[in-house]
């Protein structure tokens, strides 16, 4: 596949540019004139886009390209910086560049107006140019840089509306979620460095590298550099795993991804299609080679769990942005339990469509939003604009929204001729065959995943229902903008078979998996017809069950007062039970350290203050009667005796006499008679 | 025979009396008939313990002296008065000052 030939210093210098080229839009944009346009940035962005093709195009199943040049030199050691350029990041790169173009023209309508723009657009910037710099980096200390950057750009970009208090404590708890998950990965990349002394990500874990040459022999790790007990093999991985958790919302960490809503429309499909939430199965990806037994089989609960529970939640949320955040979780849910299953190149297929859709769904839901915001400010009106139960019957005046976003959900939910009945049924069948192999709770996972994706379909299509289909409640609404309705198009395009395989029913004829060469597990024929047979039977039937239940517009499927109802309802007391364990537990103990700060800690100062005040009082009384009370006592006395022995200096000879004659007698008196 | 220490106190109280005149009286001549007295004294003193003297006459002669001496110094005493009073216009030793400062 190689159609651009182009050396290795070529390809090196163009990567560099595609990462540049955002940063630039970031710096020029921030520090440039403030009413400046949407045009630059998007130029940058498109030229990004055209570089990150053309390194695509000449990467692609080619020799992986692994330019390194010197960072720096510790010692005696020289640590290497440089750009690894294997499947993996090509297909990001062009995945990053190409949602993060269209985002951005989108955004020139859905932001249109707004006060701040040019941070948007140069917060873009940012947080592309560290999602492309995370994607090429070869070093794992590059790596965290760029991961805390995506961090630091998704918060401002979360946040962007701060002066919502809902919008920044949403941007406060992603970040500080996140922060969990950095502290994994920074013990994750301290536990490699101690054990290989190395941060290249080639020298560690390409076939044959340093993590695979490394061998177990009586319960201890030993690798060319050093050894330690195998425990810190697991340990190692779960704490990357951790690092994975907190960006890709998993499930402890999930609770960010829904609260993140608050950002701007186009920032959450940025955040959930390409850049952010990749990012954590884009690092499960990059060091896979690490997991063993253990991690694999905790990634897999925890990808299952995620993916069950998310889809849960969504069935009955009621703001269209959570809904599609839920589903977000719970398809990221199953891309890590693909990695825990060892369905490496599954998962990134998975990825791959589903940064499609997703990001299609949630302009499209963008554009709903954006639509019906204005029919409330045009007619001044007071409702919740993202709550589907006040939507309704807009597929007549939103043709185009209506549309895609059929598209979209139908990718989502896996009916034929999508992109995602060929990712979800890679990622099922692989999941099948993988449980073949096995006993116990792993024979369950195939299973709840394919519950999931039942879920999925039954939450999807109440979503479509409620807001496209049944009687229209506003008069008056008008299709989306140019901008925006182009670019819904071009998703839609993507969200069919044909951008990745020309058989629409054949996974495996699909050129993203035949770029991922995945554990071998055998091959079970039957499994290939009858697994996606049965998920999309029950899948049409789910779907008109849905359609029953929701036609009229004001059904509710479940009792509000149900116990399951309110659980899902509440996102399984996530944030309840947070709260409950760490939010007001930490709340009590800062109260109980502010109480003590008061009482104790100042009451002691103060008390000090008290004495010191005291002690002065003493010795300033001291001072000014004892001390110059002695003073000047002495020099009274001295004048006192001065005045007294004036007196018998008075210049009268008898009194003279007297003296002499008194001092004589008492001489006389003294020594005779005492 | 009259024991000698009637003598002294005779002495004694001539002394104690002149000694009074010196220091109290406001005339310098007076003054100077308390340092006969006093004088005075000393010369019965003498005179009494020759007695027990050795030597025969030694107090007696020395008396002698001492009333000679005792005559030249009044002599010189009365000549100071004089200039005294010329210069002081007054013979009160208590107005007479200038020995301070």
């Amino acid at each position: 596949m190689e159609l651009l030939e182009l050396s290795d210093n070529n390809l090196f210098l163009l990567s560099l540019a595609a990462v540049a080229f955002p940063l630039l839009s970031f710096l020029i944009v921030l520090f440039g004139k403030k009413n400046s346009g949407p045009a630059f940035p998007i130029l940058n962005l498109s030229v990004s886009f055209i570089i990150s093709l053309s390194v695509f195009l000449a990467v692609w199943n080619a020799t992986p390209v692994h330019p390194q040049v010197e960072w720096f030199t510790l010692g005696t050691k020289v640590y290497k910086a440089g750009i690894l350029l294997n499947n993996l990041s090509v297909l990001m790169m062009l995945l990053v560049s190409g949602i993060s173009l269209l985002v951005h023209i989108y955004s020139i309508s859905y932001m249109k107006g707004d006060g701040n723009i040019h941070k948007y657009w140069a917060y873009l910037g940012l947080f592309c140019f560290s999602m492309m710099g995370l994607v090429i980096t070869d070093s794992l200390l590059l790596l965290y840089m760029f991961w805390e950057l995506v961090g630091f750009s998704s918060y401002l970009l979360i946040g962007f509306w701060f002066t919502k208090e809902a919008a920044s404590q949403a941007a406060k708890k992603a970040f500080i979620m996140n922060r969990i998950g950095d502290l994994g990965f920074l013990t994750g990349i301290m536990i490699i460095y101690t054990q290989f002394g190395t941060f290249d990500l080639v020298a560690l874990f390409d076939s044959g590298g340093l993590v695979d040459s490394s061998s177990i022999i009586d319960s201890m790790w030993i690798s060319s550099h050093s050894q330690m007990p195998v425990v810190w093999l697991s340990t190692a991985g779960l704490a990357f795993f951790i690092g994975a958790i907190a960006k890709s919302a998993q499930f402890p960490l999930h609770t960010w991804l829904p609260d993140a809503m608050e950002g701007p429309t186009s920032v959450s499909s940025l955040i959930h299609a390409a850049t952010m939430v990749a990012a954590g199965v884009f690092l499960l990806g990059r060091v896979y080679p690490l997991f063993d037994s253990i991690s694999l089989n905790v990634i897999t609960i925890i990808g299952v769990l995620t993916a069950f529970m998310a889809a849960t939640i969504a069935m009955t949320q009621n703001d269209i942005k959570r809904i599609l955040a839920y589903s977000t979780i719970s398809q990221l849910g199953f891309m890590v339990a693909a990695m825990g299953i060892g369905a490496y190149g599954e998962s990134l297929f998975h990825l791959t469509t589903h940064a499609f859709f997703k990001c299609l769904l949630f302009l499209a839901a963008g554009a709903v939003i954006h639509q019906l915001h204005h029919y409330k400010e045009h007619h001044q009106l007071e409702f919740d604009h993202q709550d589907i139960r006040l939507m309704g019957g807009l597929r007549k005046q939103m043709p185009l929204a209506f549309l895609t976003m059929s598209v979209s959900a139908a990718a989502l939910a896996g009916l034929p001729l999508t992109s995602g009945f060929l990712s979800k049924d890679a990622l099922l069948i692989s999941s099948f065959e993988w449980a073949q192999g096995y006993h116990g709770f792993k024979k369950l996972v195939p299973y709840i995943l394919t519950l999931t994706s039942w879920l999925t379909v039954f939450y999807i299509a109440r979503l479509i229902i409620k807001v496209f289909l049944g009687k229209s409640r506003f008069e008056g609404i008008s299709e989306v903008p140019s901008a925006m309705s182009t670019v819904l198009i071009v998703l839609a395009c993507c969200s069919f078979f044909l951008l990745f395989s020309i058989n629409p029913f054949s996974f495996e004829s699909s050129w993203v998996l035949r770029g991922f060469s995945s554990a071998g597990v055998k091959r079970f024929e039957n499994m290939h017809l009858t697994v996606p047979a049965i998920v999309n039977i029950i899948s049409i039937v789910i779907i008109l069950v849905a359609f029953k239940l929701y036609r009229k517009g004001e059904a509710k499927a479940f009792s509000d007062r149900g116990f399951l109802y309110r659980f899902s309802n509440n996102a399984w007391y996530f944030d309840n039970a947070y709260n409950l364990l760490f939010v007001s537990s930490l709340e009590r103990l800062s109260h109980l350290s502010s109480r003590f700060d008061i009482l104790i800690i100042d009451g002691l100062v103060n008390l000090i203050a008290r004495l010191m005040n005291m002690l002065s009082g003493i010795s300033d009384w001291f001072d000014r009667n004892i001390v110059d009370g002695l003073v000047n006592g002495i020099a009274a006395f001295a004048g006192k005796a001065g005045k007294f022995s004036r007196l018998f200096q008075n210049g009268k000879l008898q009194h003279y006499l007297i003296t002499m004659v008194s001092l004589v007698i008492t001489f006389f008196i003294i020594t005779y008679f005492i | 025979m009259i024991p000698i220490s009637h003598f002294m106190l005779i002495s004694a109280a001539l002394f104690c009396i002149g000694l009074y005149a010196v220091l109290t009286k406001r005339n310098a001549i007076q003054v100077l008939i308390g340092i006969e007295f006093m004088i005075n004294a000393a010369v019965l003193n003498f005179v009494a313990l020759g007695r027990l003297d050795k030597f025969a006459g030694g107090g007696q002669m020395f008396a002698l002296f001492a009333i000679v001496l005792a005559a030249a110094g009044v002599a010189v005493a009365l000549a100071i008065i004089l200039n005294v009073y010329k210069h002081f216009r007054t013979i009160n030793p208590a107005k007479i000052d200038t020995l301070k400062d």
